[in-house]
């Protein structure tokens, strides 16, 4: 019994700390290094190109545990593209298909019960006054907002704007 | 400004004067000196002119913050008719708390910031002028901790703050109206609801795409200053992208550039300035929706 708890607690937590991408694959967007150690200054492993194919194990901050044929390693998470290879094309024509026609949008409304937002929707939209003013009635003033953010040890950066791609 | 305008005036003609006078004792031809005048008047009158460009274009199309909240305010309550809110107080507070916090950390820090869920299925989130931001329920279930939830809700900060949509109500009729929306106290808000109408289509209006990226970048800088891990926004882009295409995101893509090329584009732009900021992803206090 004790055991059994055990490995349920074991279960749990594995769940818990499953990370969102576990198992997930993936592709570099881009030729990027494979770093020992999630930093920019850590050891380069391998140099991945664009293209390759990993799988992505774990996250931490803007880096991801990867596996890949050249090694495993860190990758910075901006150098990779989630899910199968190539699939940047199916993107592309999925995006053609929404532009030439949205006509499954009224099924879903069906199927669902809840509203979809669409375009027409929005434009005949009435004004709704009760609901505005229970929305304010939940605003958080820059005093409660500092209050909440020194009970998640979020600290205030300084950090500058990043200034437009140069092309 | 029209002081400084008479004061530049007044001594481009003392300028002119003296000139005129050395260049008549220095014993110079009257053509030249006809032309270098005729030159000198050229430039005053072009000073002039830039001056009272900028006077116009600094007086008519601002709006004052209140006018701008009063504008918002109208277009949220559209919204709101076509989505209500999520009837969750809990989930509508934790909204706020993570939003003004994120919002406290930009040049508008003191607007009357408003956020919400609303219940709706779509993978979606909107600004009104004057700190009136909504995210979908849908958009919001897709969301993993507090990181991604402040990186969504900063991008939508950074239309605000750079008023995007504003701008575009500006060069609308509203334009026309310049700057009197609440002159009169009585029936400020019956003028603002004739400009806007009904409809919300405003806040589903397709911005230039460079807004777009810009909003993107604003939202990175904002998450990172607030204290929270920079890639959450990036992470929902990459999950926005990766789910691909079905009715739910059909709005979002037919709005904004594909994710995928703004995940890319922010990439670029984010390049290694972020590579070692560990910020907070604050997974465990995020509240899960019902």
């Amino acid at each position: 019994m004790k055991n059994t708890m055990r490995w349920m607690a074991v279960f749990v937590l594995a769940l818990l700390a499953l990370p969102v991408h576990a198992g997930d694959s993936g592709a570099m967007l881009k030729a990027d290094e494979l770093k020992a150690e999630p930093y920019s200054d850590a050891r380069a492993v391998a140099m991945l190109a664009a293209g390759d194919k990993v799988d992505i194990l774990k996250k931490d901050g803007g880096w991801l545990k990867v596996k890949s044929p050249k090694g495993s390693g860190w990758v910075r998470m901006l150098s990779i593209r989630r899910g199968a290879p190539g699939k940047s094309t199916a993107g592309a024509s999925s995006l053609a298909s929404l532009a030439s026609g949205r006509a499954g949008t009224g099924k879903v409304v069906a199927t669902t019960g809840i509203r979809g937002l669409n375009e027409e929707e929005l434009k005949a939209a009435k004004y709704d006054e009760a609901e505005i003013t229970l929305a304010e009635s939940y605003s958080t003033s820059r005093a409660e907002a500092q209050k909440f953010a020194d009970k998640g040890k979020l600290k205030a950066q300084k950090v500058d704007y990043i200034p437009g791609e140069m092309k | 400004m029209k002081r400084t305008a008479g004061r530049v005036l007044f001594g481009l003609s003392l300028g002119l004067g003296l000139w005129a006078w050395l260049n008549a004792a220095s014993g110079l031809n009257l053509d030249e000196l006809k032309k270098s005048a005729e030159e000198l008047k050229k430039k005053r009158d072009s000073v002039a002119s830039d001056l009272d460009k900028k006077a116009k274009s600094a007086g008519l199309v601002e709006y004052s913050d209140d006018e701008e909240s009063a504008i918002g305010r109208q277009i949220a309550g559209n919204l709101l008719g076509a989505a209500p809110l999520v009837k969750d107080a809990k989930l509508q507070k934790y909204v706020n708390n993570v939003g003004t916090w994120v919002a406290s950390q930009s040049e508008r820090p003191d607007l009357p910031w408003h956020f919400g869920v609303i219940d709706s299925n779509d993978i979606n989130a909107f600004a009104a002028p004057g700190g009136y931001i909504f995210v979908t329920r849908g958009l919001y279930r897709m969301l993993n901790d507090e990181s991604e939830l402040a990186g969504v809700l900063a991008h939508e900060v950074g239309h605000v703050i750079r008023k995007h949509h504003l701008k575009i109500l500006q060069k609308s009729q509203v334009v026309d109206q310049g700057g009197k929306l609440l002159e009169k106290q009585v029936g400020g808000n019956e003028k603002i609801r004739n400009l806007i109408g009904s409809g919300a289509e405003i806040v589903a209006r397709s911005l230039d795409k460079e807004a777009e990226f810009e909003a993107d970048r604003i939202a990175v800088v904002l998450a990172a200053r607030s204290g929270y891990e920079a890639y959450g926004l990036p992470q929902v882009l990459q999950e926005i992208g990766h789910a691909g295409s079905d009715d739910k995101v059909a709005l979002l893509f037919k709005t904004h550039p594909h994710p995928d090329e703004r995940f890319s584009r922010l990439g670029n732009a984010m390049g290694e300035r972020f590579d070692n900021q560990k910020g907070q992803t604050l997974a465990a206090r995020f509240y899960r929706i019902k």
